[in-house]
């Protein structure tokens, strides 16, 4: 994909985003100009950039759909839910689109044309009527009222203008730009003719196939304006066209003008020459001035290049002078510019791994210079690594994103499958601006996604269940964001029924879960609703309750070493929580050693650490002042040859509640420390984090506390029960 | 390309599968047999140096070293084809092949090291002097090989380096050679 490409599949998707919102809040306010030209905007200006890229199904899709929400913007239909639900359906088609633009693919596939097609049939129907999708509204609608309101009044002339600027690809698609001219001389009298041959590149760089002709023509018919178009219907999406009406007002030309790629005092001239205006009525119009009015800048925004407009519509009460209103375009680009620069992902993950490889370096500087006990060297070193330590932060902030936008997704989640189930659900979203690590946020989405669609599945009742229940009928559902002691904090909150702690406990019975009689707590009891394949639902429905959400869940939230809780009072609702860490590039550790290698624990799982009494026979477990801490001999686990020491030492960890210890040789201390993904080859490994390099040069693993705990129950539970000898290796 | 005329009738099927713009080849030792692989994926070579070894891992993957900062796994090739684990000496080298595959639909480029005995010199074979795999007999599996180049009147086994360095394959090897069994709660669905 080129990078004009990539550029425009980035930018529509964050309009299409704006286009969902925007749809959204239409919803509750049907007549709100505002959201209305919000919603036109993003549509225009997707297809303005498709048609720069030349993405000609993308084009034609939106093209209606913009007809249709053009129709809106001017009131001459009303939003409703139906329309509100089919334009959501638009705009999701036109993310898949978009998709099948991004994956390279020269059209969509049939499965995708047979939706748009069917999307568009249905807009076509219901919405845009028999008149057909082109151009909105009849010609003469500029009501003559308005013309008093304007700056310059109606142009003395009896002839239609037509504007025509043919698309370069008008002569290898076969047409003749000549054939239209003279079909239009069917239609009445062509009085005037110029011919612009302004886009002609020099000779050497001319494609004798592609075609760069342009014709501003004085046209005197008593045909209407839908037929004047309908000459030009086969090169409708190739060629720019204009149309003015006879004695239509001095702003109208002069909106022309500004739309037009050429000069204005060149097209100006043209106008003249061809008798459309005279030079009075034209240096009138460019004279005429007035403070941008709102109706100029909006409609001066989105005016991209292969745009196809038949501005008639819009009558401008004031003019403003087209030199004013470019500039001024430009320069709100540049200052727009200035604040947001585009970057790719991986120059900065570039940038992260050279400041995460400054970081190994500095810890190794500061070893040599503290070995070399020379005070001055000392204190340089620790003045260097304190830079590089705010360097790190600075370039890990650059990662940093937003959550909100995250969030925001939701809203349309929430709309559509609350709709499907019969429910009214609120959706209230706080502490949006809460930043992490962006690697974080994508990996967050299907979890979210998850929780919030049982909640509302399971969480939430329906509307007559909640009378029933004395709660008001419309159900409340919180996203919720906030920093805490180093870490993220994500909340997903219902006021639904909550979970029925007699019911998971006997389910999980039942499955054998927990042993009958054994007494947990409530937060034990609700962790089991993420054990695999558990679900307390009756019902299986098409959202959840088939038992496979809460595992992956929970497994996706751990490997983003993360974690969740649920938190729940039955009949008020469900709070879950979810903790991450900020970034996932960078790891508080404890380094420990064992044979000749280096592992590192997650600070965050270690509990204490203490040594391991000589002696301890054969089993695998320790009284830690009067519990039982059942441990893991590394060594036997990775299989370290060569005898252990002496003196042996136990890491104390804990994870998800449980406790464990880990034997290790020796204790190195802490160790901040870039985290190094081991790559596809290692994807299968559990147990094993990931990588970091240390100080010395030397490649340490990064112990995945709670894998390790699972693989060493697995094998000793089948060392135990499948043969009795033990598998080798297994026992150790 | 007068050669391509002249050539045997065989070649062109033992360079059908192959990398067609590739005729140098760089040459090692192992275990006092000369292979050879296309010298366009090798990045570097360098000296047997520390390497930190992966637990839970089939011993063909030797483990990791850290070449500037990044995190490269090192290959075991005799121990890939079924022999035993090379041992370090004075001319132990670790070449860096740079690889490019598909996994999990997506395109991945990894270096990825293997462990020579030594590495002996790059050399030009062409087309014409390389023979189709035997069927059998060469004791390394048959899509290993690439072909066999004629060099100075003695064979040189032209390896398959996508295939012996198949990341998918080798991942799924690990799987099963690691003694963790795998998720043993996707089976417990209901409910």
């Amino acid at each position: 994909m080129d990078e004009i490409t990539s550029v425009f599949v980035t930018e529509s998707r964050e309009q299409l985003e704006a286009m969902e919102a925007a749809l959204l809040q239409l919803e509750d306010q049907p007549t709100d100009a505002d959201i209305l030209g919000a919603v036109f905007r993003a549509a225009h200006t997707i297809k303005g950039g498709a048609g720069v890229i030349e993405c000609q199904f993308l084009v034609a899709f939106t093209h209606v759909v913009e007809s249709a929400l053009d129709k809106l913007r001017n009131g001459e239909i009303a939003a409703n839910a139906d329309l509100i639900a089919l334009l959501l359906a638009c705009s999701d088609h036109m993310g898949h689109l978009i998709g099948v633009l991004e994956s390279g693919a020269a059209a969509p596939d049939d499965g995708l044309r047979a939706d748009g097609d069917a999307l568009l049939a249905r807009l076509q129907r219901d919405w845009l009527s028999a008149e057909g999708a082109q151009d909105a509204t009849p010609p003469v609608a500029a009501p003559d009222e308005a013309l008093e309101s304007s700056g310059g009044g109606a142009v003395e002339t009896d002839c239609w203008h037509i504007s025509l600027r043919f698309g370069p690809d008008v002569l290898k698609n076969g047409m003749d730009p000549l054939s239209f001219l003279r079909y239009l001389g069917t239609l009445g009298r062509i009085e005037r003719l110029e011919t612009l041959a302004d886009a002609m590149p020099p000779a050497d760089e001319m494609d004798p196939e592609a075609c760069y002709l342009g014709f501003e023509i004085s046209f005197a018919s008593s045909a209407d304006k839908a037929a004047i178009e309908q000459v030009f219907d086969f090169v409708r999406d190739e060629c720019v066209l204009h149309i003015l009406p006879p004695r239509s007002k001095l702003a109208d030309y002069i909106q022309l003008m500004m739309a037009l790629p050429e000069d204005n005092m060149r097209l100006g001239e043209i106008l003249v020459r061809i008798g459309a205006l005279t030079q009075a009525e034209l240096d009138e119009g460019l004279r005429a001035q007035s403070a941008g009015s709102e109706n100029a800048e909006e409609d001066a925004v989105p005016a991209p290049l292969g745009e196809i407009l038949v501005e008639q519509r819009v009558v401008q009460p004031e003019l403003v002078e087209a030199a004013v209103v470019k500039q001024k375009q430009v320069t709100d680009k540049k200052a727009a510019e200035a604040r947001l620069i585009r970057i790719q992902a991986d120059k900065l993950d570039r940038l992260i791994d050279l400041v995460g490889e400054l970081v190994i370096a500095g810890a190794g500087v500061n070893l040599l210079a503290s070995r070399a006990g020379h005070a001055d060297l000392t204190e340089a070193t620790s003045i260097v690594s304190r830079l590089v330590e705010s360097i790190r932060d600075s370039a890990l902030q650059l990662r940093m994103v937003q959550i909100g936008e995250t969030f925001n997704r939701f809203n349309r989640v929430v709309r559509d499958v609350s709709k499907e189930l019969g429910k009214d659900i609120e959706l209230v979203i706080s502490g949006g601006e809460t930043e992490l690590d962006k690697s974080v946020v994508e990996k967050i989405g299907d979890p979210l996604m998850h929780l919030v669609r049982n909640a509302i599945d399971h969480g939430i009742e329906a509307p007559e269940v909640r009378v029933e229940r004395s709660k008001p009928p419309r159900g409340r559902l919180e996203l919720n964001a906030y920093h805490d002691s180093g870490s993220i904090v994500i909340e997903i909150v219902d006021d639904g029924g909550g979970l029925n702690r007699e019911k998971i406990a006997r389910k999980a019975v039942e499955r054998g879960l927990i042993q009958p009689g054994h007494t947990l707590s409530d937060q034990e009891v609700y962790a089991l609703i993420f054990e695999a394949g558990f679900s307390t639902v009756d019902q299986v429905s098409n959202l959840s309750g088939r038992g496979v959400g809460m595992d992956v869940v929970k497994r996706n939230i751990q490997s983003l070493r993360g974690r969740v809780e649920v938190d729940s009072h039955e009949g008020r609702g469900t709070r879950f929580s979810i903790r991450l860490p900020l970034t996932l590039a960078i790891i508080d550790g404890f380094l420990v050693d064992a044979g000749s290698a280096g592992y590192v624990i997650p600070l965050d799982m270690v509990v204490e650490c203490m040594e391991l009494e000589a002696g301890g026979g054969e089993r695998n477990y320790l009284n830690l002042r009067g519990e039982v801490l059942p441990f893991i001999r590394l060594r036997e686990l990775f299989e370290i040859p060569g005898e252990p020491p002496r003196r042996e030492n136990v890491v104390v960890v804990k994870s998800a509640g449980q406790k464990a210890g880990i034997v290790v040789d020796q204790l190195l201390g802490e160790f901040q420390t870039v985290i190094k993904p081991l790559g596809h080859l290692f994807r299968n490994l559990r147990g094993i984090g990931g990588s970091t390099i240390l100080g010395s040069g030397e490649v340490a693993l990064i112990l995945d506390v709670q894998a390790l705990v699972q693989i060493a129950a697995r094998d000793e539970e089948r060392s135990l029960s499948y043969s009795p000898g033990g598998r080798s290796g297994v026992a150790g | 390309m007068g050669q391509v005329v002249a050539q045997p009738a065989a070649a062109p099927l033992a360079f059908a599968t192959s990398d067609q713009g590739s005729q140098q080849y760089l040459t090692f030792t192992l275990n006092a047999e000369v292979f050879a692989i296309g010298i366009l994926n090798i990045k570097e070579i360098i000296e047997y140096g520390t390497l930190t070894e992966i637990p839970m891992m089939p011993a063909f993957i030797r483990g990791v070293i850290n070449l500037r900062g990044a995190v490269v796994p090192v290959v075991d090739l005799s121990a890939r084809f079924g022999s035993r684990q090379t041992e370090v000496a004075r001319r132990t080298c670790i070449v860096i092949v740079e690889m490019a595959q598909v996994v999990d639909d997506a395109e991945i480029r990894q270096d990825i090291g293997i462990v020579v005995d030594s590495v002996n010199e790059v050399l030009e074979i062409p087309p014409g002097e390389i023979e189709p795999p035997p069927s059998f007999g060469a004791r390394i599996r048959a899509d290993f090989i690439q072909g066999m180049g004629k060099v100075a009147g003695k064979f040189v086994i032209i390896l398959n380096i996508d295939r012996v360095l198949s990341v998918d394959e080798m991942a799924q090897l690990a799987l099963v050679g690691a003694r963790l069994p795998t998720e043993e709660g996707n089976d417990k669905h209901g409910a």
